[in-house]
C-alpha cells in the first residue's frame, strides 16, 4: 500500500462507494446475527424488545414454560429473552448500527453565500463545498463502523452467553442447594427420631439425662442445618430470579427436585483448545479488531497527504460582472507534516492489535484447558461418589442393619448411621452440582456448546422421584448410570468435548 | 462301634471324616507315627483301645479321641498343630488354630502308668509348644518355652517323653505365645485313665473344654486381644444348638469332665439331677469330701469332673449359669429398650431406614423372629425345642437321659416324651383375688419413671 501512488489510493475508494452505495438500516437492527449465533451456541433464541407488544408476546411465551418445573435449558431460554440486562445491551446494538448508518452517509454539501457591499460594489458569493475527504473516505468510514458494528454484535451475543453461562450456573446452584435442604431435613429428621427416643428412653427409666442432651443436641445442631441450607437455598435460587428477570407471580416458578444425573461418559481432552480458539468470540473480537485497525492504517496510509482537501465548488459573482464559476481545491503541502507520525501511530495500534489477538487466543486456550481439567476433576469426583461412596455408605448401612437385626448395635446406631448416609449423599449432590457448574464453566470457556447440542441436563431424571429420596438404597444411587434417558446426554457429551 | 484301625473308624454322625494320614514327609514317615486328621465337628464314637492296657473311653462332645500306635511298649501320638477352620454353628464357621484338623485337638486318652511318646509337628506361621496341665512328668517336658524348652519353630517336630503317673482329667495347650494361641483355640483334652478297669468305671463319660472366642460378627477370625468381652462361648468350640446333646441311658452313672480355658469362670449346672465334683485336675477327690451340688464352679486353667446316676428320664438342661455366656454374638453395649414406646417414632424411623423393626421394646426376646443378620454371624438365640423357642445359645446343651437308650448308643432320641400330665399347662379356671393388706390402695402396675435420688441433702452450705 505504501507503495501505491496517491490517485490509485483515491480511486479505490471512491470506487468502493460508488459500488457499496450507502448503508441503511436493517430491519432486525443486527440481532438476526446475535440471535443466530447465540442459537448456535446456547440452543436458545434471543430477541430484542422493542415494544410493549413484543413484551406481552414474551409473558405469554412464557407461561407454558414456568408452569413446568423448569429445566437448565429453559432457564437460559428464558433468560435470554427475559433479563433485562441483556436487553440494555441489545439496544447497543442499534447505537452501533445508527453510526454504521451516519457514516455510510455523505456530509451534507456545505453551501456558503457571501454579500458584500461597500464603496457602491455588491458583491455576493455563493459557494457549494462538499468534503470532499468525507466523500473520498465514506466507504473506509463505512467499513470501519460496520466492523465495529460487527464487533457490537460480536460483544452483545458474548454477552448473551455470558448471561446463558450464568444463569445455567445460578440454576444448578438453586437445584442443587435445594436438594441440599432436601436432605438436611432428613438428617435432621434422623436426629429427630433419636432425640425422641431418647425422651422416651429417659421417660421409661433406661437412660440418663446425660444421654437424652446427646441425641437433643444433635437434633438441634441438624434444625441449625437445615436453617443454614433453606437460606443459602433462598439466596441461590433469588440469583437466579434475578438472571431469569422474573419478578411478581412469575417468580413462583418451580424447579425440579434433584439435579439431572452425571453423563454416562466424560469426553477426552482433544480439540478442546481448538473449539475454543474456533468458537470464543472473544477470540474473534479480538481478530476482527486487528482487522479494522489493519484497515484504518490502510486509510491513514491513504490519507497522509490529503488530511485537509477539501474541494469546493465556486460560483462567484462581484458586481454585475457575469458569473463566474469555477472550483477550487485546497491541497496541503506536506512540509512539515508528512503524516509519518499519524502511519507511525497507526502502526502501532495495530500491532498493538495484533499481539491483543495473540494474547487473547493464548489466554482462551488457557482458559480451555483450565476449565476442561476442572470440569473433568469434577466429573470424577461426582462419578467417585455416584460409583464408590455412595455404593459403599449403602454397604455400611446394609451392614448396620443386619447388626441391627441380631441386636448386635441398637437403634441410635441404625439413626446415626442414616445421618452419616444422609451426609454422604448430601455431599454426593455437592459434588454432582459441581460438575454441572464445571460444565456450564467449560461451555463459557470454549464459546459455547456446540450447535445442536441440547443440554443434558434439560430435563430432570424421572427416575429420580423425590419420594424415593427418602429410601436409603435410591438415595444412596441417586444418580442411576443406566437410565436410558441418560445414554443421549452422555452422547450429547461426547460431541461437547469433541466437537471438530 | 467295635475297636477299630487308626486308619478307619466310626463316627457317630455316620460318616467318615477322616481325611488323611500323610501329614509327614517320606523320611520322617518311617520313624514317626502317623498324625491322623478329623474335619467333622460331630462326636465322634469312644476310642475303644485296639492295644495296650484295657480301659472305658471317654466320648469327646462334638470331638474325638486320637489314635495311636504302639512302639516298643511306648504308646506313640503324633500331633500337628495347624490352622484349622472350625464349624461353630452350622451357617458359622472359624479360623482358629488347633490339632490334627481341629480346635479343641483330639482327645488323647491313655492309661495310668503308660509311658507316652507325643511327636508334635508345628504347622502354624509361628512357634509353639505344648504344655501337659496336670502331669506330673520331668521338669524338660512341660512344654514352657524358654522356660524348659526351646519353643518349637514352624516345620519342626518336637518330641514329648513321659510316663502318664496318675489318673485323671487333663488338658494340654500351648505355653508359647500363649494369649495369642489360646485365643486361637490350640487345646486338647487329656485323660488318664486307672490302671484298674473297675476303678472310678462309670457307663457314660463325656468330656470337652470350655472356650470363649470374640469373632466379630461378618468376620471369621477371633479377636486375639479380646480380655473379657467375648461373645461365643463354647463347648469345645461349638455353641448351642450345635453342641450334641449328651445322651444317656436311665440309671446310667454319668461322668462330665470339663476344664475350662477361658478367662472367666463358669458355674456348670445340671437340671434334674445332684452331682457330685468326683475330680479335679489335681485328681480324685476322696469320697468324704464330696459334696453334692447341682452347680459346680469351674475356675479359669481348672478342670472337673462330676458325677451323677441319671436317674431321672427327661431332657435335662446343662448350661454355663453366667446367662451372657448361654447366648451367642450380642452387641454389648445397645441401651435397654424395655418400657419404652415406639408409637411414632418407629414411623419416622421406618422412612429413614426401611426394614427397621422395634425390637427390644418389651424385652430382648425376639421370639421366632429371622432376620437378615451380617455374614457368618449366629442368632443371639436359636434352637427349637418340642415346644417352641430354646431362647439359650452358647454354653448350653441338654443332658438327655432315656429309659430305652442301649449302652453304647449315644444317638439323639428326640424330644423327650412327658408322660401325661408331667407338663405345665396353662390355668383356664377362675382365678382368686390377689390377697391385699388391709386399708392399701390396689397396686398399679410401675410407670417406669426415672429414679429421682437427691445426694447430698442439706449439706450444700457446709
Amino acid at each position: 500500500m505504501t507503495s501505491t501512488p496517491m490517485a490509485t489510493a483515491l480511486a479505490v475508494p471512491i470506487l468502493a462507494l460508488a459500488l457499496s452505495g450507502c448503508a441503511s438500516f436493517s430491519p432486525d437492527g443486527g440481532m438476526d446475527a446475535v440471535n443466530r449465533a447465540t442459537q448456535a451456541r446456547t440452543g436458545a433464541a434471543t430477541t430484542l424488545l422493542r415494544t410493549e407488544h413484543d413484551r406481552n408476546a414474551l409473558a405469554e411465551q412464557l407461561k407454558p414454560m414456568l408452569a413446568q418445573p423448569l429445566g437448565a435449558d429453559d432457564a437460559v431460554r428464558i433468560a435470554l429473552l427475559n433479563n433485562r440486562a441483556l436487553q440494555a445491551t441489545y439496544w447497543e446494538l442499534g447505537i452501533a448500527e445508527a453510526d454504521l448508518v451516519q457514516a455510510g452517509r455523505l456530509q451534507n454539501p456545505a453551501f456558503g453565500y457571501q454579500h458584500k457591499r461597500g464603496g457602491g460594489s455588491t458583491s455576493i458569493e455563493r459557494s457549494l463545498a462538499v468534503n470532499l475527504a468525507n466523500l473520498l473516505t465514506a466507504p473506509l468510514a463505512v467499513r470501519m463502523e460496520r466492523g465495529r458494528f460487527e464487533q457490537a454484535q460480536l460483544r452483545v451475543t458474548s454477552e448473551a452467553l455470558k448471561t446463558a453461562a450464568e444463569t445455567r450456573r445460578a440454576y444448578y446452584e438453586a437445584v442443587g442447594a435445594a436438594q441440599a435442604v432436601e436432605y438436611a431435613k432428613q438428617v435432621a429428621g434422623a436426629a429427630d427420631a433419636s432425640a425422641e427416643l431418647a425422651q422416651r428412653m429417659r421417660k421409661a427409666g433406661n437412660w440418663s439425662a446425660f444421654d437424652q442432651a446427646r441425641e437433643a443436641a444433635f437434633y438441634a445442631e441438624a434444625m441449625a442445618d437445615v436453617a443454614r441450607a433453606s437460606s443459602a437455598a433462598s439466596a441461590a435460587r433469588e440469583r437466579l430470579t434475578r438472571l431469569l428477570g422474573l419478578a411478581g407471580t412469575e417468580g413462583g416458578y418451580r424447579l425440579p427436585e434433584r439435579l439431572p444425573e452425571l453423563p454416562a461418559a466424560a469426553p477426552e481432552l482433544a480439540d478442546v483448545e481448538q473449539a475454543a480458539l474456533r468458537e470464543r468470540l472473544d477470540v474473534r473480537a479480538a481478530a476482527k479488531e486487528a482487522e479494522h485497525t489493519a484497515a484504518s492504517l490502510g486509510l491513514t496510509r491513504a490519507t497522509r497527504f490529503i488530511n485537509v482537501l477539501e474541494l469546493g465548488a465556486l460560483r462567484e459573482r462581484e458586481g454585475g460582472e457575469p458569473v463566474q464559476r469555477g472550483y477550487e481545491v485546497t491541497l496541503e503541502i506536506p512540509l512539515f507534516d508528512w503524516g509519518t507520525a499519524r502511519t507511525r501511530r497507526a502502526e502501532a495500534v495495530y500491532m498493538q492489535a495484533v499481539n491483543r489477538v495473540a494474547e487473547t487466543a493464548v489466554n482462551a486456550r488457557s482458559e480451555a484447558r483450565e476449565a476442561y481439567f476442572a470440569w473433568r476433576t469434577a466429573y470424577d469426583l461426582a462419578r467417585h461418589y455416584r460409583d464408590v461412596v455412595i455404593p459403599l455408605r449403602k454397604q455400611l448401612s446394609d451392614e448396620t442393619l443386619l447388626r441391627y437385626n441380631g441386636m448386635l448395635l441398637s437403634t441410635f446406631e441404625l439413626l446415626a448411621d442414616a445421618r452419616e448416609q444422609r451426609v454422604a449423599v448430601a455431599a454426593a449432590i455437592d459434588a454432582l452440582k459441581e460438575y454441572w457448574i464445571a460444565d456450564a464453566g467449560l461451555e463459557a470457556a470454549l464459546g459455547g456448546r456446540p450447535h445442536g447440542a441440547a443440554a443434558a441436563g434439560d430435563k430432570p431424571n424421572e427416575a429420580n422421584k423425590p419420594n424415593e429420596a427418602n429410601k436409603p438404597n435410591e438415595a444412596s444411587q441417586p444418580n442411576k448410570p443406566n437410565k436410558p434417558d441418560q445414554t443421549t446426554g452422555s452422547t450429547q457429551h461426547n460431541a461437547h468435548g469433541a466437537h471438530p | 462301634m467295635t475297636a477299630s484301625s487308626n486308619s478307619r473308624r466310626t463316627f457317630l454322625a455316620g460318616a467318615t471324616t477322616l481325611l488323611s494320614a500323610g501329614m509327614v514327609s517320606r523320611a520322617g514317615a518311617a520313624s514317626l507315627p502317623e498324625a491322623p486328621v478329623h474335619a467333622s465337628a460331630a462326636t465322634a464314637a469312644p476310642l475303644v483301645p485296639p492295644n495296650g492296657r484295657p480301659y472305658n473311653p471317654v466320648v469327646t462332645l462334638n470331638g474325638w479321641s486320637l489314635p495311636w500306635r504302639m512302639k516298643d511298649g511306648v504308646k506313640e501320638f503324633h500331633l500337628v498343630a495347624e490352622p484349622v477352620v472350625r464349624e461353630v454353628a452350622p451357617g458359622m464357621t472359624a479360623n482358629l488354630w488347633g490339632y490334627n484338623g481341629q480346635s479343641p485337638g483330639p482327645t488323647i486318652e491313655v492309661v495310668e502308668g503308660d509311658r507316652v511318646r507325643i511327636f508334635v509337628t508345628n504347622k502354624l506361621p509361628e512357634h509353639t509348644s505344648i504344655h501337659w496341665h496336670g502331669q506330673i512328668l520331668p521338669n524338660g517336658m512341660d512344654g514352657v518355652s524358654g522356660v524348659t524348652q526351646p519353643s518349637i519353630q514352624p516345620g519342626k517336630t518336637f518330641v514329648y517323653e513321659f510316663v502318664a503317673k496318675h489318673a485323671g482329667t487333663f488338658m494340654y495347650h500351648p505355653h508359647a505365645d500363649e494369649m495369642v494361641q489360646m485365643a486361637m483355640g490350640m487345646m486338647g483334652f487329656w485323660v488318664t485313665h486307672p490302671k484298674d478297669i473297675r476303678q472310678h468305671a462309670v457307663d457314660r463319660d463325656f468330656v470337652f473344654l470350655l472356650g470363649a472366642y470374640d469373632i466379630e460378627p461378618g468376620s471369621y477370625t477371633p479377636q486375639v486381644n479380646t480380655m473379657l468381652d467375648f461373645n461365643l462361648w463354647t463347648f469345645n468350640s461349638r455353641v448351642f444348638p450345635a453342641i450334641d446333646p449328651m445322651v444317656v441311658r436311665q440309671g446310667d452313672r454319668v461322668r462330665i469332665r470339663a476344664g475350662n480355658l477361658t478367662m472367666t469362670n463358669h458355674p456348670i449346672h445340671l437340671h434334674g439331677h445332684t452331682f457330685q465334683v468326683t475330680g479335679t485336675d489335681g485328681g480324685w477327690v476322696r469320697p468324704s469330701a464330696r459334696w453334692p451340688e447341682v452347680t459346680t464352679d469351674i475356675a479359669v486353667g481348672q478342670m472337673r469332673a462330676i458325677e451323677f446316676v441319671a436317674d431321672n428320664p427327661g431332657d435335662w438342661a446343662f448350661h454355663c449359669h453366667k446367662s451372657h455366656h448361654t447366648m451367642n454374638a450380642m452387641g454389648h453395649d445397645v441401651p435397654t429398650l424395655i418400657g419404652v414406646d415406639h408409637r411414632g417414632v418407629a414411623e419416622k424411623i421406618n422412612n429413614l431406614v426401611p426394614g427397621y423393626m422395634v425390637m427390644g421394646d418389651k424385652g430382648g426376646s425376639m421370639g421366632s423372629m429371622r432376620m437378615a443378620l451380617p455374614e457368618n454371624t449366629l442368632p443371639m438365640m436359636t434352637g427349637t425345642g418340642q415346644f417352641g423357642e430354646i431362647e439359650m445359645g452358647g454354653m448350653f446343651t441338654l443332658v438327655k437321659v432315656r429309659e430305652g437308650q442301649a449302652r453304647g448308643d449315644y444317638r439323639d432320641p428326640g424330644h423327650y416324651r412327658h408322660p401325661k400330665g408331667s407338663v405345665a399347662y396353662e390355668w383356664t379356671g377362675e382365678l382368686p383375688p390377689a390377697p391385699q393388706a388391709p386399708g392399701m390402695a390396689p397396686l398399679a402396675p410401675a410407670q417406669g419413671k426415672p429414679v429421682d435420688v437427691k445426694r447430698g441433702g442439706g449439706h450444700e452450705h457446709h
